[in-house]
């Protein structure tokens, strides 16, 4: 074909009609689902919702000197909350941390006003004080095993009675002393650039501990234990020590809050602390969407913490009062708690039942085929020459070298070599780990496979196996994360060696392809991988079961199979960006690879034969889904993948024959096939043997290899 | 096999087969043996050394207080402990099914604070009464659904209902006071605070009836066997087909009625329904802790009344001596959270728990 002769060729095909980004709310639901940051969407959905409120309803909420005095006054409890996450994070909880904080607080206003410490050693002491309470609690839950709730009550009891009893003593004296000290007003009261000093060390705080759960062996060791103490203590973790210095660190934390506490208020009062760590659990609550342990979320946290502190803050400014406040807490708690329950539990079925997204598709009238049609056809197939009979188990894509020798993937991730000359000798050639599907010699004679699963891989020799891709850029109109390449089904190679490889579905696996069917959306994709620097690129997305990839003989198209719309498309590789036009469509049975026949031709494998009744369920989404969801899988109405056949098309998309099997087989499923030296050798991905028949008129000198890779004469 | 022929064959003819009572075919416990079994100290040590503890508090106290040993104080120890031991019975029962009530206290003021405004606003006796029940009933029926429908951590969802339900009641009813007083002139409150029936005080007798009621569910109904039968593994009982979910509504709902004869009794006698109990007080904790100091363990499936009463003894016991030695509230409060911690500590030494089959969220 000449190249006016060519683009004459071209143009007189329809062009596909261009797929669109997929826009379905069902897709929406079930990808968001999948997601995992929409666990942690809660809190921020809250914190956004209240401050449109309060945007909406107070003026100068959100004013400078507003926020920077609710930033003073918050801070302190924000370190407590984070002193629970800590000890929330390994499993445990600490109902003592309101006395604790009361105590410490009471410490360093001791050691200031009356024992006039330095506030340079008022500060360590009053960490000590909280470490010490973290310590009694680390002993008896980490050390000794007692449940945490119980233990932490007692100290809970235990330290509000030592500080009443110690405050009842001195706070009358705290409050006449009067020490003054630059430090400890600094911490109290000053800003340092126009940010409060307690906010500051808030701001420390949580960094610190953000990449204590994020970088350090410690952090890590805590999350292990808060999520699963059992496997924790397999993999050999020091439970004991973790817990106890899980609960030292957050009592000494509540330790920092309380001497931030005390240098504010210079005062204690006997209800300092009471109810703290209900408040401080609410806010943790809401900020982790739930109680759960094994999350070390600080910045979540805080946010939960932050719209606790301001919906408290809110209220109490509306003129509501405590009581109330601590009913809508409770509230907030309740529904939080109820919403992660229920959403933990229903997600999977939601997920089952939006994840099926089926679509309308109006089917081609299938192709008027003559005297070739199977009820006229004899069966060419059914006398075929068997190879490899259960040894190799499910021969996706056969392709034979230079030498005669068969390659076929099989089920169990091994492509085997059958030795020519009669290939009775079967040889596991190499193990990919995945499901190896199509199959290509490149210039070098070196085999590349597409592995489902897994991705591009090339196989220099037996047993040497790499991988040149799995990704491929995101596209950006998804939610799903779609760069890894889910179901690499068939490649061919261009003359330039750049590798046209088929995605056949973003969103079902190799177990479930079937599913795609019922879908009958454009959920795959044809890719590039160019050996020259590495790069994958998508060039067609939204293809409907793009199966099988053929380069034509001359060098400059691409053939490609849509196996669910029954069509064979064309690209032209110079013009990618055209899109693909319909090289054949109306075809009688579901398309699968393509590859070249020695006259210029095309051999194309059909999978399954269509039906009426399919191709009328394929127009109705809604049946579709309602079959899916109530009949069981053994039971759906499906395209007739129990038998199949072979096509030969020429090289303008006419079908010159065809080649079906009996009834009764051997062959039934035909997924590909290849010519060589006048045979034609056929696979089928149920197949557990390997299909050769003899063409008479056929070129006896042609093969593949030479066919793409012409050697040097 | 020939023994087991005759066996078969005179079953056959009794209609009684022994293989269908006892399906191990092991030696029944004879009636002798099964109350050695339940007092063996090996079986029950932490009662053993609960009840020791006990006698001799008491026994220093009868040496160290004038006046502790008399007849009148007895009655005065006795008639405290009433609410603790009927608080005590919802507690255990819910304990012993592996759950927790730390709403206990918000339904007993919320309980009370309803039916104290309903007789202050001259409602009949018995129309508040009745209310108060009612309100009980739907407070517990909420608990024991979030637990068993909506399946909150039953630790998790009392905490919120306990802060939803005493803010709330709080707020609706009360705005924002502490206290209800409760009209200390009816005769019916009269009756219930001081009234004696020959020498027992009206309370004393309620609360023993409370404890023969919870020995009769625990022992003698099905639902007492199912919450055993929860306690010991809750998902073996529900995959046996027990109505686990129904089960657990009416156990909170029980827990919830006890708070409310409860909370009556205590108003009655105080003639005040008081708030600052909810946040404030260590009532709950006390609860917790006559339960697990009789040895019912935390994780459920083990002990009954008797335990609940070993506790309730050394408790109240303690509470009258130090009152007595006139040790204040603060130092008595530091003096239970230390009992409570070492309670713990010893529960935990003689049912120590499981590393293997420990799981998260186990508090």
């Amino acid at each position: 074909m000449s190249s006016g002769e060519d683009s004459k060729f071209l143009s007189s095909l329809h062009k596909v009609p261009k797929q669109r980004s997929v826009f379905s709310y069902r897709r929406i639901t079930s990808d968001l689902l999948n997601r995992n940051w929409i666990e942690g969407a809660i809190p921020f959905i809250t914190f956004f919702l209240l401050t449109t409120v309060i945007l909406m309803t107070t003026d100068g909420y959100f004013a400078p000197s507003n926020l920077t005095t609710l930033a003073q006054y918050s801070s302190d409890a924000a370190i407590v909350t984070i002193a629970m996450l800590l000890v929330v994070a390994i499993g445990g909880i600490d109902l003592s941390v309101g006395s604790s904080f009361a105590l410490s607080a009471f410490v360093a206003l001791y050691l200031f006003h009356i024992a006039g410490l330095p506030v340079y050693l008022v500060f360590p002491l009053t960490l000590a004080c909280g470490a010490l309470v973290g310590l009694v609690n680390g002993f008896l839950t980490g050390v000794l095993g007692c449940g945490a709730l119980l233990a932490t009550l007692g100290t809970m009891i235990t330290v509000r009675g030592i500080f009443v009893i110690a405050s009842q003593e001195y706070l009358v004296e705290i409050s006449s002393s009067a020490r003054f000290d630059e430090t400890w007003e600094y911490i109290g009261y000053e800003s340092f650039m126009g940010v409060p000093v307690s906010f500051l060390v808030l701001a420390v705080v949580a960094v610190a501990i953000f990449l204590m759960f994020k970088y350090t062996r410690f952090g890590w060791h805590i999350l292990a234990v808060g999520g699963n103490r059992k496997a924790a203590r397999h993999a050999g973790i020091p439970l004991k020590r973790v817990i106890l210095l899980s609960y030292v660190l957050g009592g000494t934390l509540v330790g920092l809050a309380a001497f931030l506490f005390a240098a504010r208020q210079n005062s204690a009062g006997s209800d300092t602390g009471v109810g703290l760590e209900f408040f401080v659990l609410t806010g943790l609550i809401l900020g982790l969407g739930g109680f759960t342990p094994g999350r070390g979320s600080v910045f979540s946290t805080l946010l939960g913490f932050a719209t606790i502190f301001i919906l408290g803050n809110v209220l109490i400014n509306a003129g509501f009062r405590g009581d109330f406040i601590n009913g809508v807490m409770g509230l907030i708690l309740i529904t939080v708690l109820a919403i992660d329950m229920k959403y933990r539990k229903e997600r999977h079925r939601i997920l089952a039942r939006a994840y099926l997204d089926p679509k309308p598709m109006k089917m081609d009238p299938v192709l008027e085929m003559g005297k070739m049609a199977p009820e006229f056809g004899s069966a060419k197939l059914g006398g075929a020459t068997l190879l490899g009979v259960g040894e190799v188990d499910g021969p996706e894509d056969v392709i034979l070298d230079r030498a005669g020798n068969l390659y076929c993937g099989t089920r169990d991730g091994r492509i085997m070599k059958l030795f020519a000359p009669d290939h009775t000798r079967v040889e596991t050639y190499v193990k990919t780990g995945g499901r190896p599907l199509g199959l290509a010699f490149d210039a070098e004679e070196r085999l590349v496979v597409c592995v489902a699963g897994m991705g591009l891989y090339r196989i220099a020799g037996p047993g040497q196996i790499e991988r040149l891709t799995s990704q491929t850029k995101r596209s950006w109109t998804s939610i799903e994360d779609d760069r890894q390449i889910r179901m690499a089904d068939d490649l061919d190679i261009a003359p330039d060696g750049r590798i046209y490889f088929t995605d056949a579905t973003k969103r079902y696996e190799m177990e479930t392809w079937g599913l795609d069917l019922l879908e009958g959306r454009g959920n795959g994709r044809l890719l590039c991988y160019n050996p020259a620097d590495g790069t994958t690129k998508t060039i067609c997305d939204n293809m409907v079961f793009p199966n099988g990839v053929c380069v034509t003989h001359d060098g400059k198209h691409l053939l490609v199979a849509s196996t669910w719309t029954c069509a064979i498309l064309i690209f032209d590789l110079a013009r990618m960006q055209d899109g693909p036009r319909y090289f054949l469509r109306g075809l009688p049975g579901y398309p699968d690879n393509i590859n070249r026949a020695s006259d210029g031709g095309y051999w194309i494998a059909l999978a399954g034969m269509r039906s009426p009744v399919i191709d009328l369920a394929m127009e109705d989404p809604g049946f579709r889904m309602r079959m899916a969801k109530r009949v069981p899988p053994t039971n759906w109405l499906f395209g007739n993948l129990n038998i199949g056949g072979v096509l030969k098309s020429d090289r303008n998309g006419t079908i010159v024959d065809a080649y079906w099997d009996k009834p009764d087989g051997p062959l039934y499923m035909i997924t590909s096939m290849r010519e060589h030296h006048g045979s034609l050798f056929l696979g089928g991905v149920t197949n557990n043997k390997i299909g050769r028949i003899d063409l008479d008129e056929a070129d006896k000198s042609w093969n593949g290899p030479d066919s793409y890779w012409p050697r040097e004469t | 096999m020939d023994t087991g022929l005759k066996q078969s064959s005179k079953s056959a003819q009794t209609g009684n087969d022994p293989l269908l009572q006892n399906p191990r075919g092991e030696e029944t416990d004879s009636f002798l043996q099964q109350w050695q079994n339940r007092f063996s100290f090996k079986q029950h040590p932490l009662e053993y050394i609960i009840l020791g503890i006990s006698l001799l508090v008491i026994l220093i106290f009868a040496v160290m207080i004038d006046g502790f040993f008399t007849w009148g104080n007895l009655s005065i120890i006795a008639r405290n402990a009433t609410a603790l031991t009927i608080l005590g019975c919802g507690m255990a029962v819910v304990i012993i099914s592996r759950g927790l009530d730390l709403s206990q206290i918000s339904v007993m003021v919320a309980v009370s604070a309803v039916f104290g405004l309903l007789l202050t606003a001259g409602a009949d006796y018995m129309i508040a009464l009745l209310a108060a029940f009612l309100l009980a009933i739907v407070l517990g029926a909420l608990n024991g659904w979030l637990i068993a429908y909506i399946e909150i951590p039953a630790l998790m969802s009392t905490l919120a209902t306990a802060m939803l339900i005493a803010g709330f009641c709080r707020w609706g009813f009360l705005q924002g006071e502490f206290l209800v007083l409760i009209p200390k002139e009816l005769p019916e409150v009269i009756f219930f605070s001081t009234g004696k029936l020959s020498v027992f005080p009206v309370s004393v007798i309620i609360g023993i009836v409370v404890l023969i009621a919870t020995y009769v569910l625990l022992s003698q109904t099905v639902l007492g066997r199912m919450v055993y039968a929860m306690g010991d593994n809750y998902i073996s009982a529900r995959l046996t087909g027990l109505s686990v979910r129904t089960a657990t509504v009416f156990i909170y709902i029980f827990s919830a009625i006890t708070a409310c004869i409860a909370g009556i009794i205590v108003s009655s006698g105080s003639g005040t329904v008081d708030f600052r109990i909810v946040t404030n007080g260590t009532l709950l904790f006390e609860v917790i802790m006559v339960v697990v100091l009789g040895g019912i363990r935390l994780r459920g499936g083990r002990g009954g009344v008797f335990n609940l009463l070993i506790g309730v003894i050394l408790i109240s016991v303690l509470h009258n001596g130090m009152t007595l030695m006139n040790l204040s509230g603060q130092v008595q409060n530091l003096v239970k959270g230390l009992i409570l911690i070492s309670a713990i500590v010893i529960d935990n030494y003689i049912n120590p728990r499981d590393a293997e089959t420990d799981t998260q969220g186990d508090l």
